[in-house]
């Protein structure tokens, strides 16, 4: 099986997501050509086992992102598997390059295993669905699903002109602070309650949501006793909650705020009691003070975003 | 959140596609817009706002009410938005009967020409309130004997007397007032600014509290001679507004017992209590399985009965039979649904005690329970109990 | 203008999946919504026609009970509804042709749909139609305007977000917008009611609908998770972070 794989980048390096895509073609037993848009991490492509050439896709068309242009421009170097990051920009290039080529494409796969028989969640992860593809096929590849290649190799880099007609253009660039979202729209939410001491520790939870993305929540108690916004409560008369990760700190859990976050994805707690009835619903859970916890939780994940 | 109603018979199937999204269309709005601030409204004693003016333009003030810019909507479909409303809370409901069924219906079926195209286009948009002045407060249940009067001055009349219990009376635009004129009872629309008019507000009710309930005072009033509704004498006319008033409550009690139903399952569900959800034993689960038995039939007893209100195949006994039933269980659906959550019920977290102390004044108002008996009775019978004349 | 908006009905985001026999089992879907993304979509086409005048077209292709998120999409204000019957439909190339040759057919200027359906969660379709139908394509928008015969549009961008403007036709996938979805009224349903939904198949389109070398081999419920982990101190925290990152795969 020849494997084609568009490199996800990240400003003038590879996203770690490129190792992954070349660790998934790998374990299939197939070596891949990588293209890089507008040669973007052509040399550090090079690099990586598994790849036995890389394609420095060079033109004007590659200096704003217009997933039709990008893929007209990339379309005719792949070959028969096409492997894309299921980021944003990643199924969007997909989708175009599986409809110009009347390819099907399988976007977010999760695993992938001889056949092609590829797996992947639908109804947000509520049930999985296994597939199995012949022949030619547009395939994403969810992050941090695969193993990524090592590296050590050094590839030919072929650099290629290409143009293509872009049909989007930049009129202005709003720089704006992202706002903070809301308990009942964020994927991730970090809580605090009485736990926390004082209101003002909630700058803390603060800094962390705003690293990683997420919302911030607060018990009734803090809402009542500190003065917390009512539209930040989680519980039972707050908001119900259903995210994929839900970090608890220093909440009790009470059965009045299970109520409003039980059925998230996934639920981290953080308490100083190792007898705390939120410790019962959670995945995991870090028996601390958040004094302790929150520093190297703020640390982990900023290491991990950047 | 979705709501997905108890409806073990799959009543709602036999819903037309219209009344179901109607339904859908309201249900979603107590989701978004009630339930979460309910419990504020009440805590303040106020009615929001918001809530008029979203129920305006929803359209579903005077839901079965046809023309003058009303809604149109079948009496079933009345119903169901009754059912909708008060599973967010009872004073929500009782705004919605009132402004329907007893201020719009009356100058509806009653009304003059001018006065239908003055007052109803604007009560159903939700830009003008309206109330309802029957009940005094030395005659409830014997509307017969009020002593509210008014007078024909030959230019104007005048109204003297008062009037208690009224739901909106202090943020009225109007109220259709019931008063004898030489002895015969007939209605008037009094307007918020007539001299000799006011609408104090009665406070520290346990009840209703996100509804506005007020005395009505006339002294002297003087009202123009064209605010009398030319079309009704006696008390046909105040019991034809209760007649709708009282059907829209036998389903709006159902959303109450639902939501208490909807909150004793998932406490019960959720409570651990010896190793085990206390769902899993055998005296909650009886418990479960009689609300749920008796919100069926009450489902049952609704729709057939807003079948035959669609049909016009009514008698006034049908609705005393539903309105009594159906609140009667919406009660004793509350208490069963506090005693399963425990000391937890008592909380404002959970509906159930707003639900069931709201639920307390559903059973008196608009004919209490203990009257409804005696309409039934004295049509098995034949007999009326409900004075020491024969 | 012809403005024509793509709409998926799925199940509820709220409602349990429940599997039967290898398969999604539909039957069992408490309630049926229209796709959430897909409501902006909808809100945002409102806008522009209360703006600009024009016609708003509604198209969905699948079963028959999707006739019905039509009919709540006239509710709230759309003209035209369209249902391509998805009879022989088996993968999301077909939907794309059906739905590619359906915006030709009436004409669209410009095309709006969700950036992802709730049931699939995939994200092909935006794309993949403007590119059968040779359209530019802005993913992610929260919004779109109209001035001076061009359209432009608010995206996600680095440092933030950046508007963009598109020139000839175009199709937008929106994220969640900045407008607020409308409500039905009463009016608004009797009207929906007497609504005719013009129901299309792949013949009439003239769509063929090769075999797909992409088959379903079974849909089952996702994996277990494991029972709770309990960790006895901070210095736990990284390991505890990365089982989030490569376990629970949420970060």
């Amino acid at each position: 099986m020849d494997f084609t794989i568009i490199a996800e980048t990240n400003g003038d390096s590879l996203h770690p997501t490129t190792y992954q895509l070349i660790g998934a073609a790998a374990s299939m037993g197939s070596n891949s050509t990588v293209i890089c848009p507008n040669g973007v991490g052509a040399s550090e492509a090079a690099k990586i086992n598994g790849v036995e050439k890389v394609i420095s896709a060079n033109g004007d068309c590659f200096n704003i992102f217009d997933g039709g242009a990008w893929a007209s421009a990339m379309s005719s170097m792949c070959g028969e598997m096409i492997l894309i990051s299921a980021s944003p920009n990643g199924r969007e290039i997909g989708a175009r390059i599986a409809a110009q080529k009347d390819i099907p494409i399988i976007q977010d796969v999760v695993s992938m295993s001889e056949g092609i028989t590829v797996s992947r969640p639908i109804y947000s992860g509520k049930a999985m669905e296994s597939l199995t593809i012949s022949g030619s096929a547009v395939i994403t590849l969810r992050p941090n699903a695969f193993e990524a290649a090592g590296t050590g190799n050094d590839a030919p880099i072929n650099v290629v002109d290409q143009s293509a007609d872009v049909k989007i253009a930049i009129q202005e660039a709003i720089n704006k602070a992202s706002e903070r979202l809301d308990v009942t729209e964020a994927d991730i939410i970090i809580s605090g309650g009485r736990g926390m001491g004082t209101i003002e520790n909630f700058s803390h939870l603060e800094e962390i949501a705003d690293t990683i993305g997420a919302a911030v929540g607060a018990s009734r108690a803090v809402v009542d006793e500190w003065g917390m916004p009512h539209r930040m409560q989680v519980g039972q008369t707050g908001k119900t909650v259903t995210p994929s990760l839900y970090i608890a700190v220093g909440i009790s859990g009470a059965i009045q705020h299970l109520a409003g976050m039980r059925s998230s994805k996934y639920i981290l707690a953080i308490n100083k009691d190792p007898d705390a009835p939120i410790f019962g619903v959670a995945d995991y859970g870090i028996v601390a003070s958040w004094e302790d916890a929150i520093p190297a939780l703020k640390s982990s994940l900023s290491e991990l975003q950047s | 959140m979705a709501y997905e109603a108890l409806d073990f018979y799959d009543v709602d199937s036999l819903l037309t596609e219209e009344e179901r999204m109607v339904r859908d269309m309201v249900r979603d709005w107590v989701d978004e817009e009630v339930i979460p601030n309910i419990e504020i409204a009440c805590r303040e004693g106020v009615f929001p706002d918001e809530w008029r003016v979203a129920l305006g333009e929803m359209g579903v003030l005077g839901a079965p009410l046809k023309g003058y810019d009303c809604p149109g909507l079948s009496y079933t479909a009345y119903g169901v938005i009754c059912r909708e409303l008060e599973r967010g809370d009872s004073g929500l409901r009782s705004f919605a009967s009132v402004q329907g069924s007893l201020a719009m219906y009356p100058i509806w079926d009653f009304g003059s020409e001018e006065q239908k195209n003055h007052y109803l286009p604007k009560m159903a948009s939700g830009e003008w309130i309206g109330c309802f002045g029957l009940t005094e407060p030395d005659y409830g249940s014997n509307p017969g004997d009020m002593i509210t009067k008014a007078e024909d001055m030959g230019d104007h009349y005048l109204l003297n007397g008062a009037k208690m219990w009224i739901t909106n009376g202090s943020i009225a635009e109007l109220a259709v007032v019931w008063a004898k004129l030489d002895g015969v009872i007939r209605g008037f629309i009094v307007e918020k600014n007539d001299p000799g008019f006011s609408a104090p507000e009665m406070k520290g009710k346990h009840s209703l509290k996100a509804s506005v309930t007020s005395e009505l005072v006339f002294q002297d009033c003087k009202i123009p001679k064209d605010r009398m509704l030319p079309g009704v004498k006696g008390l046909r006319g105040p019991f034809s507004c209760l007649n709708n008033a009282r059907y829209g409550i036998s389903w709006g009690a159902l959303g109450s017992a639902q939501a208490c139903f909807d909150s004793a399952k998932d406490y019960a569900m959720s409570r651990i209590q010896f190793d085990h959800p206390i769902a899993s034993y055998q005296l909650v689960q009886n418990k479960l399985s009689w609300m749920l038995r008796e919100i069926t039939k009450g489902q049952l007893l609704a729709y057939h009965l807003g079948q035959k209100k669609d049909s016009g195949d009514w008698i006034p006994e049908h609705i005393s039979l539903a309105k009594m039933n159906n609140v009667d269980i919406a009660l004793e659906i509350a208490r069963v649904a506090r005693d399963i959550h425990g000391a937890n019920g008592i909380l404002d977290e959970y509906p159930i005690m707003r639900h069931m102390a709201n639920l307390e004044s559903v059973k008196t108002y608009e004919g209490t329970h203990d009257i409804h008996n005696l309409i039934i009775g004295r049509h098995i019978t034949g007999i009326q109990a409900f004075t020491r004349e024969a | 203008m012809n403005i024509t908006v793509l709409l998926k009905q799925v199940p509820d985001t709220t409602a349990k999946i429940t599997i039967s026999g290898g398969k999604v089992d539909e039957n069992s879907v408490s309630k049926w919504s229209m796709s959430p993304y897909d409501e902006y979509a909808l809100e945002s086409g409102l806008q522009l026609k209360e703006k600009t005048g024009g016609n708003l077209v509604a198209i969905t292709c699948g079963p028959e009970r999707t006739k019905k998120m039509l009919t709540d999409a006239a509710a709230v204000g759309a003209d035209t509804l369209v249902h391509i019957s998805n009879d022989g439909v088996t993968d999301s190339t077909h939907v794309q042709k059906l739905l590619a040759a359906a915006v030709r057919r009436f004409d669209s200027q410009i095309v709006l749909c969700g950036k992802q359906a709730a049931d699939t969660n995939s994200g092909s379709t935006g794309p993949g139609v403007a590119e059968l139908i040779d359209a530019a394509c802005v993913t992610l928008v929260t919004e779109v305007n109209y001035s001076e015969g061009k359209f432009s549009t608010i995206r996600p961008s680095n440092s933030g977000t950046e508007k963009v403007a598109v020139d000839g036709l175009s199709v937008f996938a929106f994220d969640k917008g900045t407008h607020e979805l409308r409500r039905p009224n009463v009016r608004g349903i009797m009207m929906a009611k007497k609504k005719q939904v013009e129901s299309i198949t792949s013949g009439d389109l003239g769509v063929v609908l090769d075999s797909s070398n992409v088959t379903l081999n079974s849909q089952n419920p996702p994996p277990e998770k494991p029972a709770g982990q309990k960790f006895e101190g901070a210095e736990h925290v990284n390991e505890v972070v990365s089982k989030l990152r490569n376990e629970a795969n949420v970060i």
